[in-house]
């Protein structure tokens, strides 16, 4: 287990209604999982708690000793003084020099490595944010809608490419697609209103590793199933 | 831009030229007081070629207190951008400085230096250095979130970065500041002048005041105005070449 969360209750200072209360939640295995729910129930909040990058919250957080975890979220840029390939491969490692190319190639960007970030579209802006930093060591890597503007059919590529290269280490990606969700990850926590009981609930999804079209079935009924509980 | 600026200062001295006309004929005053246009332009053309190299030393005097203000500006307010102790310290010291009327230390500088050209720099460099010190130091302790998180957080981070990030992302507020300073680096530089010092534009109109001679002195001032738009003019030309050159988008 890397990450366990008990009992978190996370308030914003001068806010009258907490974000989470007595929130719990536990990562077991390494995988693609997913955060979802409606806009404003703390799906962020909780990535950046998580990510060390918020404090000020109540009860327990567990992270495994000397794991990395890092967050990234979609409106990241790179400096406007260089290009894309000059900011990618100063921060690339040199054990992941191999991986970067592949990276570029399936996520899209072979033809626009050698323009400035603001010359890129807003998919491709997140695709080089994301492809950065799968680039670096971590163990956990929260995602905070890494894929928006990005199209349907390269959000599958780019999905099933992460689960295919980083199959030990865990990613918690936050997406409003429901499809998207259901299909491709392993565990699914489900935020709600603060008001229900409990505020998060946790789902199975279909954790589908290839292009093959899942069982039409258990799609359906996995994706009601979120919906339901959302 | 250049010839934008020298048209505006133009359109605006010429106002106050006939503003001063309205006022001489209106009140009938006598060309003692204010002097009719041929006598300005009669006295104008007589001193044109003294008062422009004297505007031209006053001018290299505030170039150099801006120079020396810009770089001294930028330390501190590198040093002062985290919320340290120091930095803490430096900018509520900037912020109590920048309050207090620096010209009224001036003659304090003339007491133990005497005029000449390292007491008209330290005036100058002074007068325009607290306003830029506390631009800068609010443009290099703004983080530039979107763009720092990936640094911070994989432990990338280092200071020539950071200070490279923000004064990137702030390139046409720096333009605009540094810009902006060399009115006050021309003004410190008059002044000092003006108080004690035995050459410079602001000599030459301690001298006209003395003898009632405003002919005089408004051909110094229209000859201050010109070289203030054309070097204010040339700085930003200077700042947009460098921003296209570093693609800094608008």
């Amino acid at each position: 287990m890397i990450l366990s969360l008990t009992n978190l209750t996370f308030q914003y200072p001068d806010t009258e209604i907490p974000v989470f209360r007595t929130l719990n939640f536990s990562l077991d295995s390494p995988g693609f999982h997913a955060l979802f729910g409606a806009s404003g129930v703390g799906k962020t909040s909780f990535a950046r708690i998580v990510a060390g990058e918020l404090t000020g919250f109540s009860g327990q957080l567990y992270i495994k000793d000397k794991s990395i975890v890092l967050y990234s979220y979609n409106q990241e840029r790179l400096p406007g003084w260089g290009t894309i390939r000059h900011f990618i491969d100063s921060t690339t490692p040199s054990s992941m020099i191999e991986m970067k190319k592949q990276l570029i190639d399936i996520f899209g960007l072979s033809d626009c490595i050698n323009l400035r970030f603001s010359q890129l579209s807003l998919g491709q802006k997140n695709r080089v944010n994301l492809i950065r930093y799968l680039l670096q060591e971590f163990d956990l890597l929260i995602m905070d809608e890494s894929l928006a503007n990005v199209d349907e059919r390269l959000r599958e590529t780019i999905i099933l490419k992460i689960k295919e290269s980083f199959p030990d280490r865990y990613f918690l990606y936050i997406s409003h697609n429901l499809m998207e969700i259901t299909k491709f990850s392993d565990t699914i926590l489900i935020f709600r209103d603060i008001e229900k009981i409990p505020q998060t609930l946790t789902l199975k999804g279909l954790d589908i590793a290839s292009r093959e079209m899942p069982d039409r079935d258990r799609l359906e009924t996995t994706v009601l199933e979120v919906m339901n509980a959302c | 831009m250049l010839a934008r600026r020298v048209l505006q200062f133009l359109i605006v001295f010429a106002s106050g030229l006939i503003f001063l006309m309205i006022l001489k004929y209106s009140l009938t005053l006598s060309d003692y007081v204010i002097p009719s246009p041929l006598d300005i332009w009669h006295t104008g053309k007589d001193i044109l070629t003294v008062y422009f190299f004297d505007t031209l030393n006053t001018l290299s005097v505030a170039i150099i207190g801006q120079i020396i203000s810009v770089f001294l500006a930028f330390s501190v307010g590198i040093g002062a951008r985290k919320s340290t102790f120091a930095g803490s310290f430096i900018k509520a010291a900037a912020y109590n400085i920048q309050a207090y009327p620096i010209v009224a230390v001036a003659p304090i500088i003339f007491i133990l230096l005497g005029d000449g050209f390292i007491t008209r720099l330290i005036i100058a460099a002074m007068i325009c250095y607290f306003p830029l010190l506390l631009s800068i130091i609010g443009i290099m302790s703004e983080p530039v979130t979107d763009i720092e998180h990936f640094y911070n957080v994989t432990s990338r981070m280092r200071w020539q970065l950071e200070v490279k990030i923000r004064a990137f992302e702030n390139m046409h507020k720096l333009i605009t500041v540094i810009s902006g300073s060399t009115t006050l680096a021309m003004a410190g530089t008059i002044v000092a002048e003006f108080i004690a010092a035995d050459r410079g534009i602001g000599h030459s109109i301690r001298i006209a005041l003395y003898q009632s001679d405003l002919s005089r002195i408004l051909t110094a001032l229209f000859l201050i105005g010109i070289f203030i738009s054309v070097y204010q003019g040339m700085l930003e030309w200077a700042g947009e070449r460098i921003g296209n050159r570093w693609h800094v988008s608008n």
